[in-house]
């Protein structure tokens, strides 16, 4: 497994498929304030980047490489801005 | 005259491609301002050269074509589906009539009689969008690139930028996308956006498996950097080369696309292949020269001169890895890209596909991947006849495709990659498959095997049957293919290139073609085997491996011998009959044997001694050896002597 909840944190590690987005938005849907810690992802389907968009956890971890560090600063942006407007 | 005819018609073929490609990708996206300049720049040339010569009508319409590109450059008309097509219409109808022009140096009449009709629709197509005029030029910077030129840091804005905005399908995560991993593959990204596209996406009304999202990101790299990352989803992707300065001088993006000629005029020269064939010959003749000398040390050792004996082998080792790099040199200036071959298919495709009725997508990987000139020129017509297989029983109308919930555009696949010293290429579309029943079938029917054969074999092994002489499942003779030219045609003509064709096949997915090649084939490695005294040189390639058998191990199956290898039946065949050398007695110890594959099966070969492996260049026959069956060639010793290369697959038969 590549998405599993440890203790009250979702941990996203290795690499996390398209096949994972279901078990992630279901560890969201139930636990709704559970942070999601992405530093031990190797890769990061967009379906599950997708998923943090609409759920908006908190995001803990430093991503492993220079890619998903750039996707991590997109996703940050858009849900810092849309709490800025709300 | 004959010369410049000659300059002339090579000049205008690679013209006529550049043109040809840039209509198709001004098509696949009609606001690509370089792809309209580059097509506009290439008839331009094309007329240039085609004035210097009386080609009748082909000046009035390249002209035309110019015109009205011209006038679509000055936004006066649109670009659009109607007035590509006439475009191409005229490009392929200067490419169809070079041949006739290199043979007589005159248009031919009947290509002549076509040009009237090419006016009227290059001249109907202007009347008509005259006023169809553009509202914002293309290069006016849409809002959404302006602002995000403002978002990224200050310091970034040195230089040229690419802004990227790409809008997923919804459904790509089915195709196997990942839109973000994509992006991330463009070169020096700088600012990243990523925005639901509804805000008010909410738990409960998301679908995980859809995508719902749309991108902008700057990249600092190259415009033809970034449009490669994305070649397979041009539609749903904004690519735009932001100008180096304030944003207030909306300039053409010019630079990438002629920068980019330039520098490749600069770096690249024609040099008559001829010339570089001299090349690796006279290389090849160096490295048999450089054997010469291992002779000479064990001469020396012998005079009892062992300091001269290691000098000259010091120096042997030098020369020959002074004379492999210059082999590998040369033999590198005969590689050209697949590309050369690959980059035809677009158009043909194309045209294919609208006569047929079928909805298409070609999608072309590793063009950059190269081979050996003559391979990758003699790789078009197989291709070819690949292409249109797929295109015409492979492919099915949109209808039946719809039925069977698959989606409405066929796709088909044409990759390339290096694998080691060889080059795969497929050709794989998405139809309807190959039954192997039918196969079956046929195959009984028009004498290709027994019916019991059939029976036996397995279904992989019946769909190679489509590569045997005579055999077509096409139950009607179309217009593409069918016309008694079949699959055999293609896998001999692979074979002549030292390579193999395979095939696999799923009923309803589709069926994919794999062509095996080598890279380059002037040099083959070579096991060299001793029979009657005399020298011979095998192949590596052909080899499975070596074996040594017990000659109570062979027994007799009617006239001929057989042994058991790993549970397996294999004939035995001497090489010493094969060539008709007298016998030399009963064979007394262990056989040493080859493990060979042929087209029949696994045979083995008995030979006397199987001395030292070797790389050398073997030279096909010339003059009088040529017709003589059974060796491929012939190639030097170290110590000059002349060693036959066996085609054992030749030699068996």
């Amino acid at each position: 497994m590549t998405v599993t909840l440890d203790g009250d944190v979702i941990a996203l590690s290795g690499p996390c498929g398209v096949e994972e987005v279901e078990t992630l938005v279901n560890y969201l849907e139930n636990h709704p304030s559970a942070p999601v810690d992405v530093g031990e992802a190797t890769s990061i389907h967009t379906a599950l980047w997708q998923a943090l968009l609409v759920f908006r956890p908190k995001i803990s971890g430093s991503p492993s490489s220079m890619a998903l560090g750039q996707v991590l600063l997109g996703i940050e942006a858009y849900l810092r801005n849309d709490k800025e407007d709300a | 005259m004959d010369e410049l005819i000659v300059q002339f018609a090579t000049e205008a073929r690679e013209l006529v491609q550049q043109a040809t490609e840039d209509l198709l990708s001004l098509e696949s996206n009609p606001q690509k301002r370089d792809s309209l300049e580059s097509a506009f720049r290439s008839i331009h040339t094309l007329k240039g050269s085609v004035g210097l010569f009386d080609f009748g009508s082909m000046l009035a319409v390249l002209h035309q074509a110019e015109d009205l590109l011209s006038r679509a450059r000055a936004d006066k008309i649109v670009v659009n589906g109607t007035l590509i097509d006439c475009l191409l219409a005229v490009v392929q109808w200067v490419e169809d009539s070079l041949p006739g022009i290199s043979q007589t140096g005159r248009l031919s009449e009947a290509q002549e009689k076509q040009a009237p009709r090419l006016i009227g629709i290059l001249s109907g197509e202007m009347t008509d969008q005259v006023d169809d005029v553009i509202g914002p030029g293309p290069e006016q910077i849409p809002g959404w690139a302006l602002s995000l030129r403002e978002q990224a840091p200050a310091s970034d804005s040195e230089g040229s930028l690419i802004a990227i905005r790409y809008e997923p399908h919804p459904e790509c995560f089915f195709n196997g996308d990942d839109p973000l991993a994509t992006l991330t593959k463009v070169p020096d990204l700088r600012h990243l956006n990523i925005f639901l596209k509804e805000p008010q996406t909410s738990p409960q009304n998301y679908d995980p498996f859809r995508c719902h999202l749309l991108i902008e990101a700057l990249s600092g790299g190259a415009l033809a950097e970034a449009e490669a990352v994305f070649r397979l989803i041009p539609d749903q992707v904004e690519l735009l080369a932001l100008p180096a300065d304030d944003a207030k001088l909306p300039a053409v993006p010019s630079g990438t696309p002629s920068d980019h000629s330039v520098e490749r005029q600069s770096t690249t020269m024609r040099v008559d292949s001829a010339r570089i064939d001299k090349l690796v010959e006279i290389a090849g003749e160096l490295i048999v020269a450089k054997n010469g000398l291992v002779p000479l040390a064990g001469e020396a050792q012998e005079l009892g001169n062992r300091r001269l004996a290691r000098r000259i082998l010091s120096s042997h080792h030098e020369i020959e890895l002074l004379v492999a790099s210059l082999y590998g040199a040369v033999t590198q200036a005969r590689l050209i890209p697949l590309e050369h071959v690959f980059r035809r298919f677009p158009r043909l495709v194309r045209e294919t596909s609208t006569r047929l009725g079928k909805a298409l997508d070609l999608i072309i990987e590793g063009e950059t991947v190269e081979a050996d000139r003559e391979i990758v020129e003699n790789l078009f017509e197989p291709l070819l006849h690949l292409v249109r297989n797929s295109l015409d029983h492979g492919i099915e109308p949109e209808a039946e495709r719809l039925q069977l919930s698959k989606p409405a555009r066929g796709r088909l696949r044409l990759t390339a990659r290096q694998r080691g010293d060889q080059i795969e290429i497929e050709v794989a579309d998405d139809g309807r498959g190959i039954d192997p029943q039918r196969v079956r079938a046929t195959a009984v029917d028009r004498g290709v095997i027994s019916e019991i054969q059939a029976t036996a074999s397995s279904d992989e092994a019946v769909l190679q049957l489509v590569f045997a002489p005579g055999f077509s499942t096409a139950s009607s003779i179309s217009d593409l293919s069918g016309r008694g030219v079949g699959l055999d045609a293609v896998q001999s003509s692979i074979k002549k290139l030292g390579g193999s064709v395979e095939l696999s096949s799923a009923v309803g997915s589709g069926t994919s073609f794999s062509l095996k090649l080598p890279i380059s084939f002037s040099m083959t490695q070579l096991m060299i085997v001793e029979v009657g005294g005399e020298r011979y040189g095998i192949p590596l390639s052909d080899v499975v491996e070596t074996h040594r058998l017990p000659a109570s191990a062979v027994q007799c199956v009617r006239a001929g011998q057989a042994f058991v290898l790993r549970n397996q039946t294999v004939p035995l065949l001497h090489l010493r009959e094969l060539l008709q050398l007298p016998s030399s007695g009963s064979p007394s110890g262990d056989l040493k044997v080859l493990i060979m594959r042929t087209a029949g099966g696994k045979i083995g070969i008995a030979v006397e001694k199987i001395a030292e492996r070797s790389e050398t260049l073997t030279r096909p026959l010339s003059g009088l050896l040529q017709g003589v069956a059974g060796i491929a060639g012939t190639t030097l010793l170290g110590d000059g002597r002349v060693l036959l290369v066996l085609d054992m697959e030749d030699l068996v038969r």
